[in-house]
């Protein structure tokens, strides 16, 4: 009886994983299913008018002064001429506040800051902050360390017209993935997630917004109350209102119009920054807002995005059971095979990764080496524990209700990148 | 009013919609048939026609031509073991992957249920054959169609496929290889999916592995669906495509393998099967049919069988292999054809008699493909002529060739064909099971042919060591100290047409030992039943 009930928990388990992993499949490569997935989630072409004006927030936290000169630098450049530029920081970071000053002083028709005295401090405060001082149509928000390419707005604001949409969610991508062991797997995750997944979620018409080089008109933002100021993953909630509401959410990518990014710059860092989106899913989804998506079918896609970090908890905790279960516990031939059954999805994934990574490299015209790609299929399986730590770390403190602000802190690696990419670009 | 003033980027030019053959586009609503969206009338008239037919030839005269084979009750021993939640009635020893009888396993106990087959297992068992059959002949259209040959010859190849005398033969009889063939042809219809689509290549990958793990020689088709999936105009998506393909495919072929190491039986070792043992032996110990070339030899005779049952479509089909070769996006057909006859033509090795349904479909396709070709040809070289005189050239080459078709095939296909769907062969067989199943003590020790094995060893007799497969009391070590006193322990030898043959090649000296010392009973036929004398 208790052999058999174990071989029904093996069973359950494998089909668990196994649909975990194939939905991660069915997301990473969702944008080369064929080569007209491929074409249409790239951005449509630039019409000759600009039709709409811009106001881009900025919000920066204990900022070094390099890192944020260069992303605003980036923004001054953008070659749409109606952009404003608000530097939004909280009263208790002087240093920050007096750098934000200091360079919307060396600008003062384009750049203005907004001091937010909210407590406790935390990102969506500052930008509900900055959007009460938004004068133009449609807000986007940029951070601390996001490098724009000089003709995003451009594509955007044709976007917003060609497309009809209410809100433009363009693409960032970590590019510093010579770093360390871990930001080649880093930057692989945003090159899927911006490049592939987000558009399998607008396809079906539920996304979990990024909260970076996003474009949202302001009169919607206005409407449905600016971001959550309780909620970790600000951007995301936002993404499910407005998918609730029906609003029209484009995706676009175009590897040379991406927002360039760095990697956090520690594992601490990444744990940190992990648990924190973590624990921000967890709490839109006990928020319930999703569950006023119109159909069935969205809801349950929106249950299964939300579920993700549980799904990794699961899934870090479960593993090694399953692998010590299915090799040493002694189980019928064929609960045995199934239990090896995820290893189909889960190895055509890695497979699909190093696909991606030459394709990465193809795009943003940086040189990968043989040993990039064996370095990308070594530290997965360890990369996935960092991620599953985070997400059993994010679990304990949702029980606990620990929803304190674990900022990521930022260096300017990703700038060299920039520069290099620059220069091979034009060679 | 905005106008674009420039596209995206350069993109490097990227051909979505190309067309197999490269020559002709290809309907589009083949891209969406996996989506369920409608085909065209004459495609849906076209495939309900055909599968019609199929399924009649299919079980007409089923259980009483051809004669039943010992290979069939092998491996209707083997699919009734499925349901007793093994792999063999005896130990299974890798002879073959078994995904081939689990399939029809799950299908089999519907025609034993309902009393098909004469109400013998080996009977009903060749009933589930049926649908693999049915399916190996639709998907021979509709990967015609994908090539973007025209219906009638795509209907055209499927009827050389059905009605061969060949398929008649071989396509009905319960062997792995007729389980494997619709699993690679979906593979083939798949990788040339006109939409180039990552899932689709996946898929063919996927579809590829269930043939090769349901009978593992359609592994020698892998290098013809390597050239169906790439020979054509490059995509976006290639290098996922080919890497989804391969990947996905071995390892789902690797489960083989797995299951073996979790049985601790994938390496040679002492006191238990192996997976390498068995692999060993097909490849390098097993006594080899002898060449081709060689007056006599078991290879010459069996391809001359092959060529008295319809050298007709073979000549055909190999001629036609080499119209595919005009052509890009038909290069894959002639590949999947030199695979087969490669090694027939210069291996020495042993060949199956039943390795001939592999190949079938590829001859039918090249059938198909040529005279579609032809056709083409035809219509390019009369394009000055009035459409009077246009409509009977044209009624006249299709009358001539119809023409041609049926004389040759009739006196090819009449005479086999007709055997086959009237003869009574298997009327020996079940009379000296019934023999048996009457007279011989259900006690007593029994040696008998594998083709009677599942029938008899069932209404009393359910131990595999009172009825034997004749080649199992010397090749399986359990005989022994089931029997400590060998051949003596027999107490009975029942011989069919190929038992002696049996003895002789695999040099079954305990098998041998008890036919000498027996004497004849009753004799049916071709068949005899011996009981062995006492001291």
């Amino acid at each position: 009886m208790h052999a058999l009930l174990f071989s029904a928990l093996i069973i359950f388990i494998a089909l668990a994983l196994f649909t975990i992993a194939a939905s991660t499949l069915y997301l990473n490569t969702y944008a080369w299913w064929d080569p007209k997935t491929q074409e249409r989630t790239f951005y449509g072409g630039v019409l000759a008018e600009e039709q709409y004006s811009f106001s881009l927030i900025m919000p920066c936290r204990h900022e070094h002064e390099m890192v944020m000169r260069a992303t605003l630098g980036a923004l001054l450049d953008q070659s749409h001429r109606q952009v404003e530029i608000i530097i939004s920081v909280g009263h208790d970071d002087p240093d920050t506040v007096a750098v934000a000053q200091r360079l919307a002083a060396e600008h003062p028709d384009r750049v203005r800051v907004s001091v937010d005295d909210n407590v406790p401090k935390n990102k969506p405060r500052q930008l509900n902050t900055a959007l009460a001082m938004c004068r133009n149509d449609i807000v986007g928000v940029f951070d601390a360390e996001s490098i724009a390419a000089p003709e995003l707005l451009r594509n955007i604001d044709s976007c917003f017209v060609g497309r009809n949409a209410d809100v433009v969610q363009g693409a960032v991508q970590l590019i510093n993935f010579k770093d360390t062991w871990y930001s080649l797997r880093n930057c692989m995750e945003y090159f899927t997630w911006f490049r592939s997944r987000l558009h399998a979620h607008a396809s079906r018409g539920f996304i979990p917004l990024g909260g970076n080089t996003v474009f949202i008109k302001r009169h919607l933002l206005n409407e449905v109350g600016g971001w959550d100021p309780g909620c970790l993953a600000e951007d995301c909630d936002l993404g499910v209102r407005l998918s609730t509401l029906g609003r029209e959410i484009v995706v676009a990518y175009s590897p040379h119009l991406v927002t360039r990014e760095e990697t956090p710059d520690s594992i601490r860092n990444l744990v940190r920054q992990r648990t924190r989106w973590s624990l921000g899913f967890m709490q839109v989804l006990a928020k319930g807002d999703w569950k006023q998506l119109p159909t069935r079918r969205r809801r349950a896609l929106a249950w299964w995005t939300l579920m993700q970090q549980h799904f990794m908890a699961f899934a870090g905790v479960v593993i090694p059971i399953a692998i010590i279960a299915a090799v040493w516990g002694d189980f019928p031939l064929a609960v045995t095979l199934f239990a090896f059954l995820p290893l189909i999805p889960t190895v055509a994934t890695m497979a699909l990764d190093v696909c991606m990574l030459h394709e990465f490299g193809r795009d943003h015209h940086f040189e990968v080496s043989a040993y990039d790609y064996v370095r990308l299929v070594v530290s997965t399986p360890f990369y996935q524990m960092v991620l599953a730590f985070a997400a059993v770390r994010a679990l304990v403190k949702f029980r606990l209700g620990d929803f304190r602000w674990e900022k990521t802190s930022h260096s300017g690696a990703h700038l060299d990148y920039v520069q290099q990419a620059g220069k091979l670009a034009q060679a | 009013m905005n106008a674009v003033i420039a596209p995206e980027e350069a993109l490097p030019a990227r051909r979505s919609q190309t067309s197999p053959r490269g020559s002709r586009n290809v309907p589009q609503q083949w891209g969406g048939l996996l989506r369920n969206r409608t085909s065209e009338w004459h495609d849906r008239v076209a495939l309900a026609v055909l599968g019609t037919a199929a399924a009649v030839l299919s079980v007409w005269n089923l259980n009483t031509a051809p004669a039943y084979r010992d290979d069939e009750g092998t491996y209707t021993a083997q699919v009734f073991s499925v349901y007793e939640g093994t792999l063999a009635p005896y130990t299974y020893g890798y002879e073959d992957p078994p995904l081939g009888w689990m399939q029809l396993g799950a299908l089999a106990w519907l025609p034993n249920v309902l009393g098909l087959g004469d109400g013998t297992y080996i009977g009903a068992t060749r009933y589930a054959i049926a649908p693999f059959f049915v399916a190996t002949a639709l998907l021979v259209y509709l990967v015609a169609r994908r090539l973007g040959v025209r219906v009638p010859f795509a209907a055209l190849a499927v009827a050389f496929f059905v009605l061969s005398p060949l398929s008649l033969v071989f396509g009905r009889q319960v062997y792995l290889d007729n389980v494997g063939m619709p699993w690679l042809l979906l593979g083939f219809w798949m990788a040339l999916s006109p939409r180039t689509a990552l899932w689709h290549h996946i898929g063919a990958g996927v579809f590829f592995a269930v043939a090769v793990l349901s009978n593992e020689t359609l592994v020698l088709f892998g290098p013809a669906l390597v050239v169906a999936l790439l020979n054509r105009p490059a995509w976006a998506n290639r290098v996922f495509s080919v890497v989804g393909f391969v990947v996905v495919g071995g390892i789902a072929i690797i489960f083989y393998p797995l299951m073996a190491l979790l049985r601790g039986e994938l390496l040679t070792g002492p006191g238990h099967v192996s997976l390498q043992d068995a692999l060993v032996y097909q490849f390098v110990t097993r006594s080899g049919s002898g060449s081709l070339w060689e007056a006599g030899s078991d290879r010459a005779e069996l391809v001359n069988g092959w060529l008295y049952y319809d050298q007709f479509f073979i000549a055909a089909g190999l001629t036609a292999g080499l119209l595919c070769l005009l052509q890009r996006g038909t290069v894959w057909i002639p590949v999947a054809v030199a695979s087969f006859v490669a090694p027939v033509a210069i291996g020495a090795g042993y060949l199956p008699p039943m390795f001939i349904i592999g190949v079938l479909p590829f001859l039918a396709l090249a059938i198909g493909v040529g005279f579609d070709t032809l056709w083409s040809w035809w219509k390019a070289y009369t394009p000055t002529l009035g459409t009077k005189e246009r409509a009977w050239t044209n009624g006249y080459a299709v009358a001539c060739a119809v023409l041609g078709v049926v004389v040759v095939s009739s006196l090819q296909w009449f005479g086999p064909g007709r055997a086959q769907l009237t003869q009574e062969a298997n009327a020996e067989w079940a009379t000296a099971l019934a023999w048996v199943q009457d007279n011989v003590p259900e006690d007593d020790t029994i040696l008998v042919p594998y083709v009677m094995w599942q029938d008899l060893s069932s209404h009393g007799r359910e131990d595999p060591w009172t009825v034997v497969p004749t080649e199992k009391a010397d090749l399986d070590p359990e005989f022994l100290s089931e029997h400590p006193e060998g051949a003596a322990a027999i107490d009975w030898v029942v011989v069919g047409p190929n038992t002696d043959e049996t003895i002789e090649s695999l040099g079954l000296t305990i098998a041998g030992q008890a036919l000498d010392n027996s004497e004849t009973v009753q004799t049916i036929g071709s068949w005899s039943v011996h009981r062995v004398q006492r001291e």
